[in-house]
């Protein structure tokens, strides 16, 4: 008995000890907490092969197309947003629900969604841009890539860096002629890749830049972009030519900007590149349709760029132009505009459907008898392109340059009036009976009045007009005189979209004076938390 | 558009949900899509679908199963030494089915959408636990435990959906082919640690009570510098009647411990990778593409608490009476929050993990429980408890405020108190809101013309002076979002094979904003509360004096969406009968002859009465200080069998 005692308690020893070896072993297994993510990139290892460089180079278009909105993606800055801000700060369209109320009411606090995250969105944008900068410079100096490659992404880069931070001014800055030199407040231009504490400590301590110094850094990155970028044939035909960043697009902003700032000269240089005996002539030509630009917004002959939308990757239901503007028709084009008698009754851009799912080349879209845009079409796939800029408006900025520079009260420019008619005379009815010809106008500053309003018939619902607003602050024959009076937010009845008079009723939002704080976006509230130095260059009156 | 509170406080109360000549049966307006608008001249504000066809139609469920497996092998290796290792296993699958029906609701803007969810969590625990107890000559007792635990959880999931449906018979699962456009996702994350730890219990005769304790743990979601913490405790006990000079009170006082304990625990949830810089998935339309996702932290170290606390048990007459008291004071320290960054840095998130502040919350618990009545078959137990409960933001980092829509949290105060401006009434003479400035100026927010202007009681129609609210400078803190007392009270009364139990609960300290309060007088074409009917009409139907004018669509501006204001935060107390219960034994022999061991037989309500002066249907259906459109409890009524085999 003893003797099976003692092998019994022996074996049982012996069987522990092996499991005890081999649970130690398990548990002590320093892999449990030396753990590393598969669902992301350490940022040591981003830039380290061709492929990842490329990713890195859309992960940037992605923050132009898609940024956050309180956890989800949404349409700002590129996606949407720009059209959607832009329209309803304006008087062209009239906003019905309370989707972009604040905006349209000028209601906007520091703390107002659109408004934070426009801020926000922008500089998410800047920041990715700046890292690509950064990424793809180390990469060709660790021979990844070819030096030709990273200045081809480096062009990418600067373009978004350069209109993002442009947009911004328009938003949250006084325009460029409120002082005469310019040295008012602008935003602070951002060129740093902020990715670790330090950088972080020097951001906090930049303040804004005046407005020229955001002016010239912009037009900087452009001509920088402009060098760097391929060109529209480069990138192929078709959509690529249109959804990725060329050296056209980096001119045609180029326009834009000079025009703000209010340098004719400069506008006629870079737009006269598209023209024939330019650069870039022949890129670009004007369809015979005013539709087509829209029906085929990937393959038409005049966007020079354009934001490409896919669909299972697009703003998504709550800010897709497709979705806001037609499908929910939460914004219909305002009877301001409508009414309009410059806005001929027969004009291709009143072409009107009632279809509600197939796209059709149709400009407009009546729904019980109000009046919305229909160049945003596909409400199942939310697939259009978001327009930032095309041929129209680069000769429409020049027709509007070589008017300013020739004698105000001399014979209509003969330049100024082509370009004008270039653009006006595809979507007329009959060109032959109802161009325009320079007996139809007084001297050249009627001639503006026309450039001007057929800017805002071109260009409704694209998000041109709010930017058009503040740079005519400082017009000397059309100055717009801070934010103009709108119609009341809501449904207007449909009678008020009956053509033949210029519409003359209600206008519920008042017009809010230049001087008037509220001409200006706020800074954020969660960003004068953050920034003490921000915080002290709030807009004054917020 | 498919929440249910969202669109019950909103449907119009004169519009039928059924309609006969509508192809789905459902009364419904197809251009624009939404609940139909029958005799009314408008369509429902704020975009409403049909919300009984939405339920009727769209499915959203998901089915759990989880596996819970504990195995174990124990050996004494000695007379007071014992080792045991044993392996845990907590996983679960959850399969996860979504559909949108593409006629009506939030489908049809996709025409249609069928989603299946796959989620698979696993965890393993092992633990190696040595344990050494030994009594030394007959009044020293000795227990040293040990142990080496280690923990790993891993979690994957992915999703397929698929839009544009080919027909709506196919909403059962996602079926090959029959979608126009499809996407799918998914992702995968793991955690883990690694603990040793060693615990000494020492006392003396049951008398004196002395421990002590230390970990040693290492997790994965710190930097290799920073992995591992040492967290040490301790604890004193005194069972004071046990000592001779209290023999003379035993009668009275049966039984009193004194008691007094630390201890430092590091907190372990603080995310899978929170320290390291990432490139996350970022694509462009159908382009593949990578960006910066979150910025990293290299510096990221332990969020420890320590907490201390002191207290007595004391049982009176022979266990008749009982009454214990708590003191407790938690710090933590180096608490790990998302420290904000300016916007305008474009840092992901706009955050970084970081440990940036001190926070403290500290109490006084107080229990008692009494045998009111024991006299044979009959006796009658109450006990209750109350706990006084405090917690103050001790330091942030740059002593920067971190801001949401209607809390705030701030150095003094409770964390995530509600903040807002002061709403003081409306403006008799024309029915504007009028509010408080932190200067002490009222200023009356102008209906017409969305402006506020200076406020002059001797004037009230004046409207010279503009001014403003500003969010930076006039709103104030209100209060706690977190409740400050709370406790319950229990009653069980047992007569022969009788049982009767009512318990309560109380809470209160606390502030709630009443946010599903403030659209039930939304100012769109959609219904509303009761509370409208108190509107200011003219000077001579002033109305409640609280409630502003009417301004179709104006509820940005006169109910100030976008932020708390004291017309809608109210106090969050409460007195709740919990459960109400009754139930009947049956004897016990009789209950054998049957073949089982017991059988009651029982009738339970919960959540049958509240006293409150909360206005919305339950103060405690806020998350984070805010009620908004919470699906309310219910009442449940139970009536059951226990059995016993």
């Amino acid at each position: 008995m003893k003797k099976m005692k003692k092998y019994t308690i022996q074996g049982r020893k012996l069987f522990i000890i092996p499991v005890l070896i081999f649970t130690l072993i398990i548990s002590s297994c320093e892999d449990v907490i030396d753990l590393k993510p598969y669902s992301s990139i350490d940022e040591n290892s981003a830039f380290s092969t061709a492929s990842l460089v490329q990713l890195s180079v859309m992960g940037m278009y992605q923050a132009a197309q898609r940024g956050d909105y309180n956890g989800n993606l949404r349409g700002y800055p590129w996606g949407s947003a720009f059209v959607q801000q832009g329209d309803n700060r304006g008087e062209d369209v009239v906003n019905i629900f309370t989707f972009y109320q604040l905006t349209y009411t000028n209601t906007y606090d520091p703390t107002t969604a659109n408004n934070v995250w426009w801020w926000s969105d922008s500089y998410r944008l800047i920041n990715r841009t700046n890292i690509v900068l950064k990424g793809v410079q180390t990469a060709a100096d660790n021979g990844i890539i070819t030096q030709a490659v990273a200045d081809q992404y480096k062009g990418e880069a600067l373009l978004f860096r350069a209109i993002t931070h442009f947009e911004l001014l328009i938003h949250f800055a006084r325009p460029y002629k409120h002082t005469a030199d310019a040295s008012h407040q602008g935003v602070p231009y951002r060129e740093t890749a902020y990715t670790n504490q330090t950088a972080l400590d020097e951001g906090i301590a930049q303040g804004r830049n005046t407005v020229a110094e955001c002016y010239q850094k912009v037009l900087a990155d452009l001509d920088q972009a402009e060098q760097y970028l391929p060109t529209r044939t480069d990138r192929g035909a078709g959509k690529p030519g249109i959804v990725r960043a060329t050296k056209q697009a980096a001119a045609a902003f180029k326009t834009r900007v000079y025009l703000h700032k209010y340098d004719w000269a400069n506008v006629i240089t870079e737009a006269s590149k598209f023209l024939a005996g330019g650069v870039y002539a022949g890129s670009y030509s004007l369809p015979a349709d005013p539709g087509t630009t829209f029906l085929n917004c990937y393959t038409n002959s005049e966007s020079i760029f354009s934001i490409e939308n896919s669909g299972t990757n697009n703003p998504g239901v709550n800010a897709a132009l497709a979705s806001q503007y037609k499908r929910r028709i939460l914004v219909c084009i305002s009877p301001i505009i409508w009414r309009d008698p410059a806005w001929l009754t027969d004009d291709k851009r009143r072409s009107t459907t009632t279809e509600t799912t197939t796209p059709t080349i149709h400009m407009i879209y009546n729904s019980a008898g109000r009046i919305y845009t229909n160049k945003y079409k596909d409400v199942t796939n939310y697939t259009d392109g978001s327009p930032l800029i095309r041929y129209a408006e680069v000769l429409l900025n020049l027709s509007e340059a070589y008017c300013r520079t020739a004698t105000p009260a001399a014979a209509p420019d003969a330049n100024a009036l082509a370009y004008l008619n270039m653009v006006r005379d595809r979507s007329l009815a009959t060109p032959a009976s109802q161009a325009y010809t320079a007996a139809d106008f007084a001297d050249n500053v009627a001639l503006l009045g026309a450039i001007l309003k057929e800017r805002r018939i071109e260009f409704v619902m694209e998000g041109r007009r709010w930017p058009d607003i503040h740079r005519l602050q400082f017009c000397p024959y059309y100055p717009t005189n801070g934010i103009p009076a709108k119609l009341s937010n809501g449904l207007p009845a449909a009678s008020n979209f009956t053509l033949g008079t210029p519409y003359t009723g209600a206008l519920g939002v008042t017009a809010i004076p230049y001087s008037d704080y509220r001409f200006l976006w706020p800074i954020p509230r969660v960003e004068t938390d953050a920034n003490p130095t921000l915080a002290a260059q709030q807009n004054p009156g917020w | 558009m498919s929440g249910n509170i969202f669109s019950a406080i909103r449907q119009h109360p004169n519009v039928p949900v059924y309609d006969p000549s509508d192809p789905t049966g459902y009364n419904i307006d197809t251009n624009p899509d939404y609940v139909g608008r029958w005799n009314n001249l408008q369509s429902i504000g704020d975009n409403l679908p049909n919300i009984i066809y939405v339920i009727d139609h769209n499915v959203f469920n998901s089915r759990i199963l989880r596996t819970l497996g504990n195995l174990y092998a124990q050996i004494k290796l000695l007379p007071s030494l014992s080792f045991k290792t044993q392996l845990g296993i907590d996983g679960s699958k959850t399969d996860g089915f979504l559909y949108y029906n593409a006629a009506h609701g939030d489908g049809k803007s996709v025409n249609g959408r069928v989603q299946n969810n796959f989620s698979n969590n696993l965890r393993w625990n092992l633990q190696n636990i040595v344990t050494f107890s030994k009594a030394i000559a007959g009044s020293h007792n000795i227990l040293v435990t040990l142990v080496q635990e280690s923990q790993f959880t891993k979690n994957n999931n992915f999703s397929a959906v698929g839009t544009d449906l080919s027909n709506e018979f196919f909403n059962k699962n996602i079926i090959s082919g029959t979608v126009g456009t499809m996407s799918v996702g998914g992702g995968m994350s793991e955690n883990g640690f690694i603990s040793y730890a060693g615990r000494l219990n020492y006392n003396f005769k049951g008398k004196y009570y002395v421990q002590g304790s230390l970990r040693y743990d290492g997790i994965s979601a710190l930097p290799d510098a920073n992995k591992w913490g040492l967290f040490p405790g301790g604890s004193l006990g005194w069972t004071v009647t046990k000592e001779p000079f209290m023999s003379g009170v035993l009668d009275i006082l049966s039984d009193l411990k004194i008691r007094t304990s630390y201890a430092q625990v590091g907190n372990t949830s603080i995310g899978n990778y929170p320290y390291l810089g990432l490139y996350g998935s970022a694509k462009y339309s159908d382009y593949n593409g990578i960006a910066f996702s979150q910025i990293g932290n290299d510096q990221l170290q332990w969020e420890t608490s320590k907490k201390f606390d002191v207290g007595f048990d004391a049982l009176f007459f022979d266990g008749k009476y009982k009454f214990s008291f708590d003191y407790y004071i938690n710090n933590q320290d180096g608490l790990i929050l998302a420290a904000p960054i300016p916007n305008s840095l474009g840092v992901p998130g706009n955050s970084i993990d970081k440990n940036i502040g001190q926070l403290k919350n500290w109490g006084y618990e107080f229990s008692g429980e009494a045998y009111i009545l024991r006299k044979g078959d009959l006796s009658w137990q109450v006990d209750a408890n109350i706990t006084f409960a405090r917690n103050e933001v001790v330091s942030l980092v740059n002593h920067q405020d971190i801001t949401a829509v209607n809390t705030i949290i701030r150095e003094g105060e409770s964390i995530s108190s509600i903040y807002g401006y002061e709403y003081i009434g409306v403006n008799a003479a024309n029915g504007n809101p009028l509010y408080q400035k932190a200067d002490g100026t009222v200023i009356q927010g102008n209906i017409p013309n969305s402006t506020y202007y200076v406020y002059d009681e001797a004037n009230p129609t004046t409207l010279t002076t503009t001014s403003s609210l500003s969010s930076t400078l006039d709103k104030k803190v209100f209060g706690p979002s977190l409740p400050t007392f709370f406790g319950g009270i229990n009653s069980r009364v047992n007569y022969k094979g009788f049982d009767f139990s009512v318990m309560f609960r109380y809470s209160g300290g606390n502030y709630v904003m009443n946010s599903t309060r403030r659209d039930l007088v939304n100012m769109n074409f959609v219904n509303n509360g009761k509370e409208i009917l108190g509107r200011w009409q003219s000077v001579d139907e002033p109305g409640d004096g609280w409630t502003p004018r009417l301004w179709f669509a104006g509820s940005t501006f006169v109910n100030l969406t976008g932020h708390a204001t004291s017309r809608f935060i109210e106090k969050g107390d409460f007195l709740k009968l919990q459960t109400l219960t009754f139930g009947y034994t049956l004897p016990a022999d009789l209950v054998r002859k049957a073949g089982l061991s017991s059988l009651r037989i029982f009738a339970q309500g919960q959540d049958i009465l509240m006293l409150t002066k909360y206005t919305g249907i339950d103060p405690e259906m806020e998350s984070g200080g805010v009620d908004l459109n919470g699906t309310p409890r219910q009442k449940v009524i139970t009536f059951g069998i226990n059995l016993g085999l």
